[in-house]
C-alpha cells in the first residue's frame, strides 16, 4: 500500500502492525458468514430482521415477502479508482429468511439507519399471546 | 448464538478492523470504511503526526423484551489506523459518514508549479 510508505517511519511499530493485521481479520474470528450478517429476534408484537448493509440505500434493497420467507436482495457497488486495497465486499447479495410465524403482511415496515436495515414484521393477531382472565366462582 | 454475541456479554466491546477500501483518483486518495451501526457522534478521527486513527462504536438498541433467535452481528468497536504519506495535504482532509460508510478524502499536496527561467540576451 503506497500510503503506508512514509519518508520516515519507525520500523518496530510498523512490524507490530503487520502481525496485528494477520491476527485480526475484518470479519472477526475468521468466521466467514453469509453476506450480509443478520440478526433475527422477536418480541410479543413483532419479528425483527436486521442486516448490516453499509453503503446501501433503502432504494437499492429489494424485499420480497412470501408465505414463509423474507427475501433480501440488493447490490453493493465498488467505488471507482485505482485500488491500493479492497476489503469491502461488493456485488449482488441475496439472503432468504424463513419466517415460521404468520405475519400481518400489510403492516411490514423497513428502515435503514447507519447502514443497518431493520425489517419489522408484525405478528398476526391469531398468534399473539393472549391473557385469558379466569373468573373465580 | 454466534461468537460476536457471546463476546458482548463481557464488559469490553469486541474490537474489529473495519473493512476498508483505499483508492487513488486524480484529486487524491479516497478511503472508504464500512462501519455499520455507527452514528456521527460515536465516531472519532484523530490525526497524530502521520497516523490517522478512526474509532467508532456501533450502537445496537434492541426493543426491550426482544428475544434473539440468531445474532451474527452486535455492538462492537471499530478501530483502524492508517499511515499517511507526505504527499497528503493534512489541512484539507475531509470526512463524511453516509449509510454506515465513512469516506475520507485525502487530497494531494498541490505540486510546486514548474518555473521557467528566461535567459536574458546580452
Amino acid at each position: 500500500m503506497v500510503i503506508d510508505f512514509n519518508t520516515l517511519y519507525n520500523f518496530p511499530s510498523r512490524l507490530d502492525r503487520v502481525f496485528e493485521e494477520i491476527l485480526r481479520s475484518p470479519m472477526g474470528d475468521d468466521r466467514r458468514l453469509a453476506y450480509p450478517p443478520l440478526n433475527l429476534s422477536n418480541d410479543d408484537e413483532n419479528i425483527y430482521v436486521r442486516a448490516e448493509v453499509p453503503g446501501v440505500t433503502i432504494d437499492d434493497v429489494e424485499l420480497t415477502l412470501t408465505d414463509k420467507t423474507l427475501v433480501i436482495k440488493g447490490e453493493r457497488t465498488a467505488p471507482e479508482g485505482k485500488f491500493y486495497r479492497q476489503e469491502r465486499p461488493s456485488g449482488i447479495f441475496h439472503r432468504v429468511v424463513n419466517i415460521g410465524v404468520p405475519v400481518d403482511r400489510d403492516k411490514v415496515t423497513a428502515a435503514m439507519r447507519d447502514g443497518v436495515l431493520t425489517v419489522t414484521l408484525p405478528k398476526s393477531a391469531e398468534v399473539k399471546p393472549r391473557t385469558i382472565s379466569i373468573d373465580v366462582a | 448464538m454466534s461468537e460476536v454475541a457471546k463476546k458482548e456479554e463481557g464488559k469490553e466491546l469486541s474490537r474489529f478492523r473495519p473493512a476498508t477500501d483505499i483508492l487513488e483518483r486524480e484529486d487524491g486518495f479516497h478511503i472508504f470504511m464500512d462501519m455499520p451501526g455507527v452514528s456521527k457522534d460515536d465516531m472519532a478521527i484523530d490525526l497524530e503526526e502521520d497516523e490517522l486513527t478512526v474509532t467508532g462504536r456501533s450502537a445496537q438498541c434492541p426493543v426491550s423484551g426482544e428475544k434473539f433467535v440468531e445474532a451474527q452481528f452486535g455492538a462492537c468497536e471499530y478501530v483502524r489506523s492508517i499511515s499517511i504519506s507526505d504527499i497528503v495535504d493534512r489541512e484539507r482532509i475531509k470526512a463524511s459518514l453516509e449509510n454506515g460508510v465513512l469516506e475520507l478524502f485525502l487530497p494531494k499536496v498541490e505540486k510546486v508549479q514548474p518555473k521557467r527561467i528566461t535567459i536574458e540576451a546580452q
